[in-house]
């Protein structure tokens, strides 16, 4: 009676934490989409009010230009850009890294441990440290304000990442297999397309993954690099919007609604993949 | 034959990645370096072709604000890397009990991960506001205060505010991997340490702590590499004020090098930062390096 | 044969030359892009929507680069600058940021008809001219004047209040003196306070600039040598710290700018509020504080002058512009007649010296009294109280020196001598390094 008592005791309060815990990883995102639809007058009066008493869709209408005065945000704009840069800058980047990861694991070569290291810590120069000369280089090259330029920068930023992720999933993989595979006729070349890639899949494909979230929420550096439609992703979008309508907090949540629901979804459908990326390629790698 | 081209492979495989690394980082951190000797003002382009040798990096000892907002940001990440691995840690090992839903858990965990630092920074800002702000008007709602208080003015609750923005956008890191540390624990152990009769106390702190260190250090080297995504953060809710409480060094070298248009000086800052960052990298990294020894030897 | 040819070619080219020798009307500009970049928010917007009018006029057509707040705008135009990525023909300014960019905007002398700039008000085209270059139209003017909530001076608890505890009657406020008095008596926080303003950047070394002036102070002297730290500037910091440490003021006002005030004194939070003509129709009109809103001239500092601080918003074309004539008349439409009646119509201060008087007799005929009253009260302020800060191009970095130290100053961290002090020789040193 006592035991079991005591482990209903434990698992209730077990559950009040684990309650408690996601509503402070909650309530700041759902507090944002909530206000999304509320008029602004409703956010900014005192004392507040709590439960909303005008839904509107009005904040999204203005963001499309069916407000009065103003004009439309590009949105689909500045999601395509973002879609089309965080897409092929991911597969460049992952590309790369199956690339660079196949010779980390596999072979042995003077430098390697430094080569490895200063891939990594390319990675650890901040975004303004660099923001100011790539675009004077930019500019002169003219890919300023083009995605291509963009894409670039992003797979620099991403390559440390993935050839580490993946470097650890080919790590996993038994030499003894590419071997075996040439013993029977085929070449390396072939033997690693027929056996190592489809047993790493799930590395390159949550290295993907990592390096796809990178570039859809970075903003240092596209803020600089895009100038007009053409370029310009959806942080970018957010920033630009908030500068335009000065604190216009209804507005602002509205625009950051249309940024997170691309990312939630994200989550729900690969959140077994980044899991499995992390732990097995970060730690056994 | 054979012998030499298995010996240039590598290199091959290795070249796209050289070459972009060298293009996009390299290149611009040489330049970076270059103005980082001259006066170059942005708004008097011609400056760049002053030499002025070390001097911009002299006046960084002498400068009281550069010294503050080093070791601000010192603080900053320390503060913050502990926390999200104590708390990355309590959240694995509460998940981990839990066997029903554990799926919706794990992806509602991983929420915060997912958001752009400029959206975490907008949504912080909008729930601090003294005015308006939900967890101010919670607090005069309920009665237990009769005032706002300033989440992003007052002194120590600047810097709170910004880490706890920070911590809550990448805990999900450390309790991601902690908690696939627990997963990938063998139950020998704690089988065996449970008949000899250990608290769970002790069995926490001799079997699994050292067993998931090297997860940890994992997290501790991926975030160490992310760290200035935190200016993102900084920039949007304080701007690093007000009067500088809340300056960190990669606000001060977008204040210099942009608003103030010296861009020599905001390089040679911007150099120092680097440096730190490699530091806190290499560090973790080399931590991270002995663990996997580790790990392989325990597999 | 050839020659035949040749005449044939010439008769055919004579065509399309005849018809572009007609006089310049509409259609002039079939197929030109014109890459501008300009200033973003609420108030700026509603002439934006006209700029389809020119583009159906002239053929044009109008890429509006960038649309940032003026922070924001100043660092791209800086990179620009720096990349030399000057490929855009049409930016934003402002009378207070010109004077840095150098020589990067042409001079308006010789592209813009003289007739068409006599329109505009004398003294806006003064500031509007960096060493002898006039390098920018203006656009609006602002100044700020006092609004406040008339129900909180009409309520007879409050004057009954206020004159026992005063010993003078409640009204709006004429001396700033009088503003803190009244902002520390009508608090109620956290829901309702007396004032508010504006807590960073350049906005509040504006700020403290306008009530150093009034106070009798200055920031430099004739030498460039700073001498805000004076008497006039302790009390001028005095104001904004008494209010603070009162609690008469929200908070957060230290991360305050222009939008925060505004949407405050919109809420029908605060009592008094500091503010250009711009937000007038939003303040009227929005839910908590409609019909409620009273307008006076500033008032005045302890030296019996009135706090001015202006600027004007303008439009630049610049020096690498690859088409100057279109250039040219997509500036002056942005401010001719009808584009500053629409603006006015919002309460922005036109830079047109009939548009002033039509704007007010149009709000009056329309029984407008609010604007009509807005107005008058911004056109005397402009008339006689407005000032510029120094049209140097040091003034930014200057601010960027002195508004940490007023902040802490307002806090507490430093004495309000020592901030004032150590912000002087900050800025000494600034204006040393330029070469002053």
């Amino acid at each position: 009676m006592n035991r079991r008592l005591k482990s209903r005791i434990g698992k209730t309060a077990l559950w009040i934490a684990t309650f408690l815990l996601m509503l402070v990883i909650c309530i700041p995102g759902l507090w944002v989409v909530l206000s999304a639809f509320r008029p602004n007058s409703e956010i900014l009066a005192k004392p507040a009010i709590w439960i909303p008493r005008d839904l509107t869709l009005d904040n999204f209408a203005q963001i499309f230009g069916f407000g009065q005065e103003q004009v439309a945000i590009p949105v689909l704009s500045y999601f395509t850009n973002s879609m089309v840069i965080a897409l092929t800058s991911t597969a460049i980047a992952v590309l790369i890294g199956m690339s660079g990861g196949y010779a980390f694991a596999r072979f042995r070569f003077l430098g390697k441990n430094s080569l490895f290291l200063g891939l990594m810590l390319s990675r650890a120069v901040p975004g303004i440290a660099l923001s100011l000369p790539v675009f004077m280089i930019w500019s002169k090259l003219g890919l300023i304000d083009t995605k291509m330029g963009i894409i670039i920068v992003y797979v620099a930023i991403n390559v440390p990442f993935t050839i580490w992720l993946i470097d650890g999933f080919f790590r996993q993989i038994p030499k003894e297999m590419n071997e075996s595979a040439q013993v029977d006729g085929c070449t390396r070349w072939q033997a690693f397309w027929k056996i190592e890639f489809p047993l790493a899949r799930s590395g390159i494909a949550s290295a993907g993954v990592f390096a796809f979230l990178t570039s859809w929420n970075e903003y240092a550096l596209v803020s600089q690099l895009s100038r007009s439609t053409d370029s310009k992703t959806l942080p970018v979008g957010l920033m630009d919007f908030t500068s335009q309508f000065t604190i216009n907090w209804a507005g602002m949540c509205a625009m950051a609604f249309i940024i997170i629901v691309p990312a939630l979804i994200l989550t729900f459908l690969v959140q077994k993949h980044l899991i499995a990326g992390l732990t097995f390629g970060g730690v056994k790698g | 034959m054979r012998w030499r081209a298995e010996k240039n492979t590598p290199w091959l495989l290795l070249s796209p990645a050289i070459l972009t690394i060298l293009f996009v980082v390299a290149i611009p951190l040489l330049f970076s370096f270059y103005t980082s000797l001259t006066p170059y003002k942005l708004t008097r382009p011609e400056t760049i072709n002053n030499f002025i040798g070390l001097r911009n990096y002299e006046r960084l000892f002498d400068d009281a604000k550069f010294w503050w907002a080093f070791g601000r940001t010192i603080l900053f990440l320390a503060i913050a890397l502990n926390v999200e691995f104590i708390l990355g840690l309590g959240i694995a090992l509460l998940i981990n009990k839990i066997t029903w839903g554990q799926r919706t858990l794990r992806t509602i965990m991983m929420f915060p991960m997912m958001f752009s630092p400029i959206l975490v920074g907008f949504q912080f800002k909008f729930i601090f506001n003294d005015h308006i702000g939900i967890l101010n008007n919670a607090l005069q709602g309920l009665g237990i205060m009769d005032d706002s208080i300033a989440w992003l003015v007052d002194k120590p609750l600047g810097m709170f505010s910004i880490i706890f923005a920070e911590v809550w956008m990448s805990t999900s890191v450390f309790a991601i991997l902690l908690l696939a540390g627990l997963f990938a624990m063998p139950r020998d152990p704690l089988e065996a340490a449970k008949v000899d009769g250990c608290n769970p106390w002790q069995v926490f702190r001799h079997i699994t702590l050292p067993f998931i260190m090297p997860f940890a250090f994992i997290a501790m080297t991926i975030r160490s590499l992310d760290v200035a995504r935190a200016y993102d953060i900084v920039d949007v809710m304080t701007g690093g004020g007000p009067a500088g409480r809340t300056e960190v060094l990669w606000t001060l070298i977008a204040r210099v090098g942009y608003d103030n248009a010296k861009m020599g000086q905001a390089n040679a800052m911007a150099y120092v930062s680097t440096l730190l960052s490699i530091l806190f990298t290499y560090y973790f990294f080399t931590k991270l390096v002995a663990a996997r020894r580790y790990m392989g030897g325990a597999e | 044969m050839k020659s035949s040819k040749l005449r044939l070619l010439l008769a055919s080219a004579i065509v399309p030359l005849a018809l572009t020798g007609a006089p310049a009307i509409a259609g002039d500009f079939d197929g030109v892009e014109l890459r501008v970049k300009l200033i973003g928010g609420d108030q700026y917007e509603p002439l934006y929507a006209e700029i389809e009018k020119w583009e159906a006029e002239t053929g044009a057509t109008v890429n509006i680069l960038s649309r940032k707040n003026h922070f924001e705008l100043d660092r791209e135009i800086k990179q620009d600058i720096a990349a030399g990525t000057l490929d855009w023909c049409v930016g934003s300014n402002h009378t207070s940021f010109a004077p840095q960019y150098g020589s990067i905007y042409r001079d308006l002398n010789g592209v813009i008809d003289a007739s068409v700039i006599a329109e505009f008000d004398a003294l806006a085209i003064e500031n509007s001219t960096v060493h002898d270059r006039l390098v920018q139209l203006p656009r609006h003017s602002d100044v700020s004047n006092m609004y406040y909530l008339k129900s909180v001076f009409e309520d007879q608890g409050n004057k009954d209040g206020f004159k026992a505890k005063y010993g003078y009657d409640l009204a709006p406020p004429e001396t700033w003196d009088q503003v803190k008095d009244q902002a520390i008596f009508l608090t109620k926080g956290p829901d309702f306070f007396g004032t508010q303003y504006v807590g960073k950047d350049e906005a509040i070394t504006g700020r403290f600039y306008e009530l150093l002036v009034a106070n009798g102070g200055a920031l430099f002297d004739d030498d460039w040598n700073p001498t805000f730290n004076s008497a006039a500037g302790v009390e001028a910091v005095s104001w904004f710290k008494d209010l603070y440490d009162a609690g008469a003021v929200p908070k957060g006002v230290l991360s305050y700018l222009w939008g925060e005030t505004g949407n405050g004194f919109a809420s029908g939070t605060i009592a008094l509020n500091l503010d250009w003509g711009g937000w007038a129709s939003y303040f009227n009109s929005a839910d908590a504080t409609a019909g409620n809103v009273g307008l006076i001239r500033a008032p005045k500092g302890s030296a019996g002058i009135r706090t001015g601080w202006s600027g004007s918003h303008t439009f630049s074309i610049t020096e690498s512009c690859d088409n100057v004539p279109a250039a040219a008349s997509f500036v002056t439409f942005l401010t001719d007649y009808d584009r500053q009646m629409v603006e006015a119509s919002k309460g922005l201060l036109p830079t047109r010296t009939q548009v002033w008087v039509d704007a007010t007799a149009h709000f009056k005929a329309d029984g407008n009294a609010f604007l009509a009253n807005v107005m008058e009260v911004y056109s005397q302020s402009m008339a006689e109280d407005a000032f510029t800060p120094p049209l140097i191009p040091e003034w930014i970095e200057v601010s960027n020196e002195i508004w940490p130290r007023l902040q802490s100053a307002i806090l507490g961290e430093m004495t309000i001598q020592a901030a004032l002090d150590e912000a002087a020789e900050a800025a000494a040193e600034v204006m040393e390094d330029a070469g002053y």
